[in-house]
C-alpha cells in the first residue's frame, strides 16, 4: 500500500480536483425562475420597520408591500435586479440598504474584520517562528533559572498545585 | 511568554471603553424633525390610481386644480387615531374656505372592515383609499404611519411630514406653501 | 377561585425577595468562611443556596399559577395572558417577554447554585469551591435584583382589566415553543459554572489543570444544551416563520451565536490544557469571553437598543445588564492579570504542525469569527449613538464574512483530527490524510456529478467529505481497538459531533445555492407543475375559534399527501401570521406558503412553492452533535498514571 501514498498520487489527486473544480464552476447552473430573481432581489433590501432583517425574510407589511413592488418590476422586465435596488432605496431615501456602503466611516464594519484577520495572522506567525527558535534545542538562561528556581522549592507547599 | 505583564493594561482599557460606551449610550438624545425629506420632494407625484372604501375610484391626477393632503392611516396604530381630531378639525376649516385644500386617507395594511368602522365611531367623511398590495405606501417610501404628504395643484409634491400630527401645523405649512407656490 | 390566584403576586414577590436575601447572605457565608477558614460560616452556605434555589422556584411556581389562573391583577399577566390562550401556550406564556424569562433563568441559576453545593458538600472548606459558590451567589444577585427593580414580574398591573391579548402569536402555534427557551437557558446559565470555578482559581491562585477537570462535564452539557438551542431555534424559523430559511443572522440568532462560538473554541482549547498545561491565558479569556457575552446577548436582545438606541435610557433594564456586563469582564480581567506570572506555561508549542497548533489555530479562528459577528450586531447601534442615523447591517454582511470562516474550520477539522500531540512531520500527515482526501475527492466528485455548481458550495462539499473523512479514521481505528467503545470517550464523540457539524456544513451549502421557488396560482382541481413535481389545489379549510381565525389551502403535492399552508388572523392583535406546510425527505424539502389575500369563493390559490435541497441533514446533523456531545461525556479509555501524555510518534530518520 505504500506506493499509494507517494506524492506522485498526491499530485495526481490535486489535479482531480482542479478538473473537478474546474468543471463544476464554469458551467451553467441552469435557469433562474422570476421568483428566483424575487428573491434573490428581497435579499439585498432592508425592511424599513425591522431590526435589519431583510425584505426576503421579514414578515412585516411594509416588507411584503415592497416584496409586491419587486414582483411587478421582475415582471415589466425593463431593470437589471441592481436598477430594481436603486429605484426601491432612492424611494425610501437610502434607509433600505441592508449593507453598509463601503465610504466613509461605514466602511469600518469591512475594514475591521479584515484588520483583525490580519493581526491575527501575524500573531499567529510570530508565534510559531518565536516557538521554532526557542525550541532549536539549547536551554535558555531563563529555562536555566526556571530549574533552579523550582528545584529550590518546598514541594510540600499545597498553594503552588 | 510574558504576556502576562500586559494584562492590566488590558483590563483598564476594556473598563475604559466599556465605560465611554455606556455614557454615549446614555446621552444618545432622541432626534426627529417634523417635516421630513424625500427624493420625491419637488417631483411630480407618484400616479395613485385606486378604489375607494366607500365605492368609489379615485384619481390623483385628476385632483390637479386643488392642494391635496394624503394622509397614510391604519386604524390600529396609536399616534393615527390620536392625530385623527386635528384632520377633524383641519377637514371642517377647508369647507368653509375658499381655496379649499381637498384630504384623502391612503389605507395602510388593513382592511375594510376595521376603518370603516373608525370613521363610524369617530367621524370623518373624506374619502379612505384602499392601497392593495401596499404599491401607494411603496411609491411614496411610506414604511410606518401616520405620515401625511401635501401635492400641489400642479401635482408636484410640496411636503412630508412623518408621525403624528400637531396642532396647527399643517395648516400653517400649507399657508406658507401657498404663498410660496402662488398661483395654486 | 379568583381570590386565592390573587395571592400569586404577593406571594411571588416575597419570594424573591427572599432569594435576594438568600444569595446575598450565601455570597456574605461564602467569602466570609473561606477567608477565615471558619467551618461553622460555610456550613451556612448550603443552607442559604436552598433557600435562595426554593425561592426561585416558588417564584416561578407563583408567576404559573397567576398565568393558569388568568390572574389579571399583574402587569405581567396582562402583557402574555388572555382568557382565549389555550393551556399549554399559556404555561410557556410566562416565558415568552422579559420578566417571565429572567425568571427562568433564576430558576435555572439557583438549582445550579444548589447542585453544585451539593456536589461539592464535602469540599466546601476547599478556598476554591467557596469562591466558585460566591461567585455563582454573586450572579444570583444580580438577577434577583433585576426582578425588584427594572424587570418586576409580580408588578400590579392597571386595575378593571379582564382580558389580554396573548402572547405573541408566533409563540402560541408550534410545540418547540415548550422546548427551545429552558433548553437555550440551560446552556446560558450552565456556562456560568464553569465560570465560577475559573473565578475560583484565579483567586486562589490554582490555576493549573484542578479546576478545569472539574468542571469539564458542566462546560461540556452547557455547550451541548447551547447548541440544541440553537438547532430548535433554527428548526422553529423554519417550521413557523415562513421564509423557507434556516438563520437569518437577526441580532437575537447572533446573540445566542457568538456565545457559542466562543464556548466552541474553548471545549476544544482545553484539552491542550489537560495535556500540556499550556494556554492557560486563551482558555480564561474564552470563558470569560463566553460567559459575559451571554449577558451581553440577554443585554441586545432585551434592552431594545437595537430597535433604536434611545430604547437604552427608556428602560433601565438596559443600564443594569450593560453594568453587571462591565463589571464581569474587568474584574475578570484584572483577576486574570494579577495572576499572570502564574499563568505561565511550562513548555511551549513545539512545532505549528500539531495538534497544539492546530487548536491554537483553531482558537483563533473562532475568535475573529466571535468578533466579526459581534462588529456587525453593534455596529448600527454605535453608528446610531455617535451620528444619530439610522444603518442596517444585514445578512450579505454576515454571510460574506461567515463562509470563508466556515470553510477554514471545515478544513482544520480535516486536518487536526489526525495530527499528533507535540509533532507531525509531512510525511505522518501525508499518510494519515490519504484515505480521508480520497473522502473528499469522492464528495467533489459526486456533487460534481449530480450537477453542482459555485464555487463555495463545491469546496464545502470537497472539505465535508475530506473532514467526514479523517473522523471516520479516527472512529474506525478506536473501534477496531476497543470495539463499541471506540465510540465513547472524548475524542471519539468528539468526531461524532464532527460529522454532525460536518452534516450542517453541507447542507447549508446545498440548501443555500440550489433552492428555486416559483409562485403558482392554483385553481381547484387543475393540476399544475413545477421542477418535477404535480401540485393541485383540492379546496379550503376553515377554523375559528375565540383565538383566531385559520383559513388553509389544501395541496396534493405529487398525487399523494395533502399539505396545508395556512394564514392565521389572531383576533386580539388584529395580525395575519402564515404558517407554512412542509414535505420532507432526505434529499429535499418541498415548502408550501399562500401568498395573501386568500378568497375561498374564487377557488383559487396563491401558492410559493420552494424546493430546497437536503434540508432533513440539518436536523440529522444536529441530532448527531446532540448524540456525540453524550458519547463525549462517558469517561473514555480509562488512563493510566504510566501512560504517556501523548502517543509516541513514529520516530523518523532524520531529528
Amino acid at each position: 500500500m505504500k506506493y499509494l501514498k507517494t506524492w506522485p498520487v498526491w499530485m495526481l489527486m490535486g489535479l482531480i480536483v482542479v478538473a473537478l473544480l474546474t468543471v463544476g464552476t464554469t458551467r451553467d447552473s441552469g435557469p433562474l425562475t422570476q421568483s428566483d430573481r424575487i428573491d434573490s432581489i428581497t435579499k439585498h433590501i432592508a425592511c424599513p420597520t425591522c431590526d435589519g432583517e431583510s425584505v426576503f425574510v421579514s414578515r412585516a407589511s411594509a416588507a411584503e408591500a415592497i416584496r409586491n413592488q419587486v414582483a411587478r418590476d421582475v415582471s415589466a422586465g425593463t431593470m437589471t435586479d441592481d436598477e430594481i435596488i436603486g429605484s426601491i432605496a432612492n424611494t425610501f431615501n437610502g434607509k433600505v440598504l441592508l449593507v453598509p456602503r463601503a465610504t466613509g466611516i461605514d466602511s469600518l464594519v469591512w475594514i475591521m474584520p479584515i484588520a483583525v484577520l490580519v493581526c491575527a495572522v501575524a500573531g499567529l506567525w510570530a508565534a510559531f517562528r518565536r516557538w521554532r527558535r526557542d525550541n532549536s534545542g539549547e536551554a535558555s538562561s531563563d529555562d536555566v533559572a526556571l530549574v533552579e528556581k523550582l528545584l529550590a522549592e518546598d514541594p510540600t507547599d499545597e498553594d503552588n498545585v | 511568554m510574558n504576556r502576562g505583564k500586559n494584562v492590566p493594561y488590558i483590563a483598564g482599557a476594556a473598563g475604559v471603553v466599556l465605560l465611554a460606551f455606556l455614557v454615549v449610550l446614555a446621552m444618545a438624545k432622541p432626534g426627529g424633525s417634523e417635516s421630513a425629506s424625500s427624493p420625491l420632494l419637488g417631483k411630480p407625484a407618484p400616479i395613485v390610481k385606486s378604489t375607494t372604501i366607500g365605492g368609489g375610484t379615485f384619481d390623483l391626477a385628476r385632483r390637479k386644480g386643488s392642494w391635496v393632503v394624503l394622509n397614510f392611516f391604519n386604524s390600529t396604530c396609536v399616534p393615527c387615531r390620536q392625530e385623527h381630531p386635528l384632520l377633524l378639525d383641519f377637514a371642517q376649516e377647508q369647507e368653509s374656505s375658499d381655496n379649499a385644500v381637498e384630504l384623502y386617507t391612503i389605507v395602510n395594511d388593513d382592511s375594510d372592515g376595521p376603518v370603516q368602522a373608525f370613521f363610524d365611531t369617530n367621524g370623518g367623511d373624506w374619502p379612505a383609499v384602499r392601497d392593495d398590495d401596499g404599491a401607494i405606501s411603496v411609491a411614496f417610501g411610506v414604511a410606518k404611519v401616520p405620515e401625511s404628504w401635501v401635492i400641489d395643484p400642479n401635482g408636484f409634491v410640496r411636503l412630508r411630514i412623518m408621525g403624528a400630527l400637531t396642532k396647527g401645523f399643517l395648516t400653517s405649512r400649507l399657508d406658507e406653501l401657498k404663498t410660496q407656490f402662488a398661483g395654486g | 377561585m379568583l381570590g386565592v390566584a390573587g395571592l400569586a403576586g404577593p406571594l411571588g414577590r416575597a419570594a424573591l425577595f427572599v432569594g435576594l436575601i438568600g444569595a446575598f447572605f450565601g455570597l456574605i457565608a461564602a467569602v466570609m468562611g473561606t477567608r477565615s477558614e471558619d467551618e461553622k460560616v460555610l456550613r451556612l452556605v448550603p443552607r442559604f443556596a436552598t433557600l435562595s434555589c426554593v425561592s426561585a422556584i416558588a417564584a416561578f411556581a407563583a408567576m404559573e399559577w397567576a398565568m393558569i389562573n388568568r390572574d389579571f391583577s399583574l402587569a405581567y399577566i396582562q402583557k402574555v395572558g388572555s382568557k382565549s390562550t389555550p393551556a399549554l401556550y399559556n404555561f410557556t406564556a410566562v416565558w415568552s417577554a422579559l420578566e417571565g424569562s429572567i425568571l427562568l433563568w433564576l430558576l435555572v441559576l439557583t438549582c445550579l447554585t444548589s447542585g453544585i453545593v451539593f456536589k461539592y458538600r464535602d469540599r466546601i472548606n476547599d478556598p476554591m469551591v467557596g469562591w466558585a459558590v460566591a461567585t455563582m451567589f454573586f450572579v444570583g444577585i444580580f438577577f434577583f435584583i433585576l426582578t425588584l427593580g427594572p424587570a418586576n414580574p409580580f408588578a400590579v398591573g392597571a386595575p378593571g382589566v379582564l382580558d389580554g391579548p396573548g402572547p405573541n402569536p408566533l409563540l402560541q402555534n408550534h410545540i418547540l415553543v415548550v422546548f427551545h427557551p429552558p433548553i437555550l437557558y440551560l446552556g446560558y446559565v450552565g456556562m456560568t459554572v464553569p465560570f465560577a470555578f475559573a473565578i475560583g482559581a484565579l483567586i486562589t491562585g490554582r490555576v493549573g489543570e484542578g479546576w478545569l477537570v472539574e468542571t469539564r462535564r458542566w462546560a461540556l452539557f452547557s455547550w451541548g444544551f447551547l447548541t440544541l438551542g440553537i438547532i430548535l431555534g433554527s428548526w422553529w424559523s423554519y417550521e413557523v416563520l415562513g421564509w423557507s430559511g434556516v438563520w437569518a443572522w437577526d441580532p437575537v440568532e447572533n446573540a445566542s451565536f457568538i456565545p457559542w462560538l466562543t464556548g466552541t473554541a474553548y471545549i476544544h482549547s482545553v484539552l491542550v490544557q489537560e495535556r500540556r498545561g499550556m494556554l492557560r491565558v486563551w482558555n480564561l479569556s474564552l470563558l470569560v469571553s463566553t460567559f459575559s457575552l451571554t449577558i451581553l446577548g440577554t443585554f441586545l436582545t432585551r434592552s431594545g437598543v437595537l430597535n433604536s438606541v434611545h430604547a437604552f435610557s427608556e428602560s433601565s433594564i438596559g443600564p443594569y445588564l450593560l453594568s453587571f456586563f462591565a463589571i464581569i469582564v474587568v474584574v475578570s480581567v484584572a483577576l486574570i492579570g494579577w495572576r499572570g506570572q502564574k499563568l505561565h506555561s511550562p513548555g511551549t508549542i513545539d512545532s505549528p504542525l500539531s495538534r497544539e497548533g492546530a487548536f491554537l489555530a483553531n482558537n483563533v479562528v473562532f475568535s475573529v469569527f466571535a468578533f466579526v459577528v459581534l462588529l456587525g450586531t453593534v455596529f448600527p447601534l454605535i453608528i446610531e449613538a455617535f451620528q444619530n442615523r439610522q444603518l442596517v447591517v444585514g445578512e450579505p454582511f454576515f454571510d460574506k464574512l461567515a463562509v470563508p470562516a466556515g470553510l477554514t474550520l471545515l478544513f482544520l477539522m480535516c486536518v487536526a483530527p489526525v495530527l499528533p500531540w507535540r509533532k507531525a512531520s509531512g510525511e505522518l500527515l501525508a499518510d494519515r490524510l490519504f484515505w480521508p482526501a480520497w473522502g473528499g475527492i469522492g464528495a467533489l466528485a459526486l456533487s460534481v456529478g449530480l450537477g453542482a455548481t459555485g464555487f463555495a458550495p463545491l469546496l464545502t462539499f470537497a472539505l465535508g467529505g475530506f473532514a467526514g473523512g479523517a473522523a471516520l479514521r479516527q472512529l474506525v481505528l478506536a473501534t477496531r481497538r476497543q470495539g463499541l467503545r471506540g465510540f465513547v470517550g472524548r475524542a471519539n464523540g468528539g468526531m461524532v459531533v464532527h460529522i454532525g457539524v460536518i452534516l450542517i456544513a453541507v447542507a447549508l451549502a446545498a440548501s443555500n445555492s440550489y433552492t428555486h421557488s416559483q409562485e403558482l396560482l392554483l385553481k381547484q382541481g387543475v393540476v399544475a407543475t413545477f421542477d418535477g413535481h404535480t401540485f393541485e389545489l383540492i379546496g379550503f379549510k376553515e377554523e375559528s375559534d375565540a383565538r383566531s381565525t385559520v383559513v388553509a389551502a389544501m395541496v396534493r403535492v405529487d398525487g399523494g399527501k395533502t399539505y396545508t399552508p395556512a394564514i392565521t388572523k389572531y383576533k386580539s392583535i388584529g395580525t395575519n401570521i402564515g404558517t407554512p406546510s412542509v414535505k420532507s425527505s432526505f434529499v429535499k424539502d418541498i415548502y408550501l406558503t399562500i401568498e395573501p389575500p386568500v378568497k375561498v369563493s374564487s377557488k383559487t390559490a396563491k401558492i410559493k412553492v420552494f424546493i430546497k435541497p437536503m434540508v432533513m441533514w440539518l436536523w440529522i446533523g444536529g441530532g448527531l452533535m446532540g448524540v456525540g456531545t453524550l458519547l463525549s461525556a462517558f469517561p473514555g479509555r480509562r488512563r493510566k498514571p504510566t501512560d504517556a501524555t501523548s502517543a509516541l510518534v513514529p520516530s523518523e530518520t532524520s531529528a
